[in-house]
């Protein structure tokens, strides 16, 4: 693959991330509906797990960060170096997904909780109601 | 209308500054060709054993950050974890799901019922594998918590919630459960340090191989059988806490709404 090509996709998929991020960020921002707005997080979530991954990449030909030999000798390790990809973000991801997961499940008990109290999930109506 | 055009036009701002950041700017550093120096340190000592002092005694540098080189990172990731599921028990404390009990005959068509039984201990497997062999494949205790966690969701849907009453797997059970995993991560944690204090040594927090000042490790092997020191604990611990953590959400969800509600106004309960 050339070069010129690589640098068009790469530049593409990080444009188009972080435009989904801003729809997210709009969706967070301006929806009144407090579901919509949890749609938005788990979209604005999925896309900065997303970014993460795109910027550990390697290009090919590139082998996941997982060691096939289990009794490694210093030219298996240098070549495992050279051609895997980066752990770390894959790491943070990983543990972002679950604790993201269990996060989004205590926001939709609050907001349960709130449409059983208020009857209504629209965040205008909620704060008019304060007092 | 005009606030919302407001929010639209400086996030469409923030969005190009960003793009330009990210893109022409280089701000993301060297992109799809060379590997950071830190991602060099960590993929060349993740299971090197000349480097004694360095190494996490795992092939899977996934797992190894997780657990030992940002072990403090996940541990208090766990913490979160934790408090996200006691804040959303904390919103249910007055409302049992004990409330209402059916006994059998609920549920799914019969075909659903017999082919979820034969899927079921499959999945069961399968997560308990990936929990063991988090520290050779990819794979540890996060994922096989949320692998563990899909079983009681789909005996919720096919079955009923009143089907895990009767197997006894209420909310407190499933505390129990968690807290014992929660425990063995703290334990986990500080077993180096009680070692180091009773024999007299030095020791880190979270410490798993032997250091160059820190003698008390955990083992790399067991046998002939590598089991990555620390690491297979703390998969096997976060797998029970993550796997009932959930299982506390999926039964407090599936309460019917009419059951809460006159719980709420102290009709039925123990109240």
């Amino acid at each position: 693959m050339s070069t010129e090509l690589d640098v068009f996709l790469a530049n593409t998929a990080l444009i188009s991330l972080i435009a989904i991020i801003g729809v997210s960020l709009y969706g967070i921002l301006a929806r009144p509906n407090i579901i919509k707005k949890i749609i938005a997080l788990t979209i604005f979530t999925d896309a900065a797990n997303l970014l993460a991954i795109l910027v550990g990449f390697r290009r090919p030909p590139s082998i996941p960060p997982v060691l096939l030999d289990l009794q490694p000798g210093p030219t298996e390790i240098t070549r495992f170096v050279a051609t895997a990809v980066d752990p770390l973000p894959q790491a943070l991801v990983l543990t972002a997904i679950v604790i993201g997961m269990a996060v989004n499940l205590l926001i939709i008990f609050i907001a349960l909780q709130l449409y059983r109290l208020y009857g209504t999930l629209d965040v205008r109506k909620v704060r008019r109601l304060r007092g | 209308m005009k606030k919302e055009l407001l929010i639209a036009t400086s996030l469409a701002i923030t969005v190009v500054i960003l793009a330009y950041i990210a893109t022409l700017g280089g701000g993301l550093g060297p992109l799809f060709s060379d590997l950071r120096p830190l991602a060099e340190v960590f993929l060349g000592t993740t299971l090197n054993p000349e480097k004694r002092f360095f190494t996490a005694m795992s092939p899977e540098g996934v797992t190894a950050i997780v657990w030992d080189y940002r072990g403090l990172d996940t541990l208090f990731e766990t913490a979160v974890f934790y408090l996200a599921i006691i804040g959303a028990v904390a919103i249910y404390r007055d409302i049992s799901e004990k409330v209402g009990f059916k006994g059998g005959g609920l549920g799914l068509s019969k075909i659903v019922k017999v082919v979820t039984k034969l899927l079921i201990p499959i999945n069961i497997a399968i997560a308990i594998s990936i929990a063991l062999h988090g520290h050779l494949t990819p794979g540890g205790g996060f994922q096989a918590g949320a692998a563990m966690a899909v079983v009681p969701m789909i005996l919720i849907v096919v079955f009923s919630r009143y089907f895990l009453l009767g197997l006894k797997l209420s909310k407190s059970l499933a505390l129990a459960f968690r807290s014992i995993g929660l425990a063995g991560i703290a334990l986990t944690v500080f077993l180096p340090i009680i070692m180091a204090l009773l024999s007299g040594f030095n020791a880190y927090i979270m410490q798993n191989q032997v250091k160059a000042n820190a003698p008390v490790g955990f083992p790399a092997y067991v046998g002939n059988v590598l089991i990555s020191g620390s690491l297979i604990l703390y998969n096997v611990f976060e797998f029970l806490a993550v796997t009932f953590g959930f299982s506390i959400l999926f039964l407090l969800l599936s309460i019917e709404e009419d059951l809460v509600k006159e719980q709420m106004r102290g009709e039925v309960g123990e109240h």
